[in-house]
């Protein structure tokens, strides 16, 4: 009886060890399983997609570029015009492309455009791009200038596609933060001529403009070789120990002072557009948190690719001044210019 | 009779285990192995600007017997931020640790470092003087 017992308990357990084998192969069976490829059905409305191609902080007086795609099914209609309309108007320059860019893989896959359209009429905050070609499927580009009027606010875009049979679809695109800082590009001076710098006018004087606005003139550029030290491309504030002005004589009422801290590879993607560098951007919130306390009120020895962050003596404006390139007696210079809010 | 087998096996685990976890691997306060070393010494300096470049002009001197580091930094250096990098013997480590740019503009007063061997038992206190490149 008791053996009997056993040889039960044993067949159960035979039993459920076999239908769990068999639940699990099901499985593995159905989860090896490949669904088969199906075409996606095509929306047979207007459709449209947007996004912006500029990357980094949005400053005034730089172009922020949008792609605009839209498209209907041919049996539907054609497209008849898009618009880009921004919550506040672009600065002059804003403009639509009216072509559509493809491609072209038979050019070294060169970015091709093909005329689609009537050249862009902007009217106050709305750039419109009318159809003239018989398409169903484009993609334009629209470039918004940053005005003066849009610092330290918000901007949208809203994009709109029309189509002949009627529908009409939008994307708004944003709203993007536009920076409080300034930009200027390719500064050139030179030893002993152009060496005068103005963070405040984001300007470079020979020593006749720097006597008439002495009065805003930050950083004193030099170059000097000697055999006992590496003295090389410098930026020294007026103000400076006369050790770092070798041989300046500064024009009349040229005295101010500044904080500058020498940085080296910290390259601005905006400064150096040309460099094919990476994707730092300095942003007005950098110029915020920096703190230049303690620093000198020069920076010597300053190579390619170096950089220096600046605050005027008043502390109306901090910056950050990048040496492009450098050549015996010139550099090449582009800064980020940041207004304190709380300046004394 | 298993659960007796199974009963015995679980409490050799258990014995094993914390004998395995008990032993006493010699640690200081910062989390670093006490070993057997009695080398106490500075085997390399440098010295970073604002900008991580280096600002010597050539090697520093150390001394290991007067147990200081002479540095001479390039003219226009600012000296009340610079980043001291020290290289130490095996398993030594450094007191007061260096956790940001250090103010070396009190020529003075050389700033001081302390170097612990090893086996934490050898200390050495080296002073860095640095000294600035004229134009």
């Amino acid at each position: 009886m008791i053996i009997h017992s056993k040889y039960n308990k044993m067949q159960h357990r035979t039993q459920y060890i076999g239908c769990f084998l068999l639940a699990a192969l099901s499985l593995l069976a159905v989860s090896c399983k490949k669904d088969e490829y199906k075409l996606p059905t095509a929306s047979n409305k207007l459709q449209d997609q947007a996004i912006k191609r500029t990357l980094g902080p949005n400053i005034v007086g730089q172009q922020i570029e949008f792609a605009y795609a839209m498209a209907i099914l041919p049996n539907k209609g054609k497209l008849v015009s898009c618009t880009a309309e921004a919550s506040i108007a672009g600065d002059s320059g804003t403009w639509m492309e009216n072509k559509s860019y493809f491609t072209d893989v038979n050019n070294s896959g060169k970015d091709t455009g093909v005329v689609i359209g009537s050249p862009a009429v902007t009217s106050g905050n709305t750039t419109t791009v009318t159809y003239t070609v018989d398409t169903s499927a484009a993609t334009l580009r629209y470039y918004y200038v940053v005005p003066e009027a849009a610092r330290g606010k918000t901007v949208s875009i809203k994009f709109t596609a029309k189509s002949s049979d009627g529908e009409m679809i939008s994307t708004t695109m944003g709203p993007y933060t536009i920076s409080k800082m300034d930009m200027k590009l390719n500064l050139k001076v030179t030893n002993k001529t152009l060496m005068y710098i103005s963070i405040g006018d984001m300007a470079v004087y020979d020593s006749t403009g720097a006597a008439a606005h002495a009065g805003s003139i930050d950083l004193v550029y030099l170059y000097r070789t000697y055999s006992t030290s590496t003295f090389g491309h410098a930026l020294v504030a007026p103000a400076a120990d006369t050790t770092y002005l070798p041989g300046v004589i500064l024009p009349s009422g040229v005295n101010r002072n500044a904080k500058l801290l020498k940085v080296f590879n910290l390259r601005d993607h905006n400064l150096a557009p040309d460099e094919q560098y990476g994707d730092t951007f300095i942003d007005d919130i950098d110029f915020e948190k920096i703190d230049l306390t303690g620093d000198p009120n020069y920076a010597i020895n300053l190579k390619q690719d170096a950089g220096v962050w600046v605050e005027t003596a008043d502390g109306k404006y901090r910056a950050y001044v990048f040496v492009n390139k450098v050549a015996t007696n010139t550099a090449t210079l582009s800064m980020k210019r940041y207004t304190i809010n709380n300046a004394k | 009779m298993n659960r007796n087998i199974i009963i015995a096996l679980i409490a050799l685990l258990t014995v094993s285990t914390w004998a395995a976890c008990s032993k006493n691997i010699p640690v200081d306060e910062d989390g670093l192995l006490i070993t057997t070393r009695k080398d106490c010494f500075v085997s390399s300096f440098e010295l970073l600007g604002t900008d991580y470049v280096s600002v010597r002009v050539g090697a520093a001197t150390i001394d290991t017997t007067a147990l200081t580091v002479n540095v001479k930094v390039a003219f226009g250096t600012d000296l009340t931020h610079l980043y001291p990098q020290f290289t130490l013997a095996q398993d030594c480590k450094l007191s007061p640790k260096i956790t940001g740019f250090v103010d070396f503009s009190d020529t003075l007063h050389p700033k001081q470092w302390t170097v612990i061997s090893g086996d934490r038992q050898v200390h050495k206190t080296y002073s860095v003087i640095v000294s600035l490149q004229s134009r």
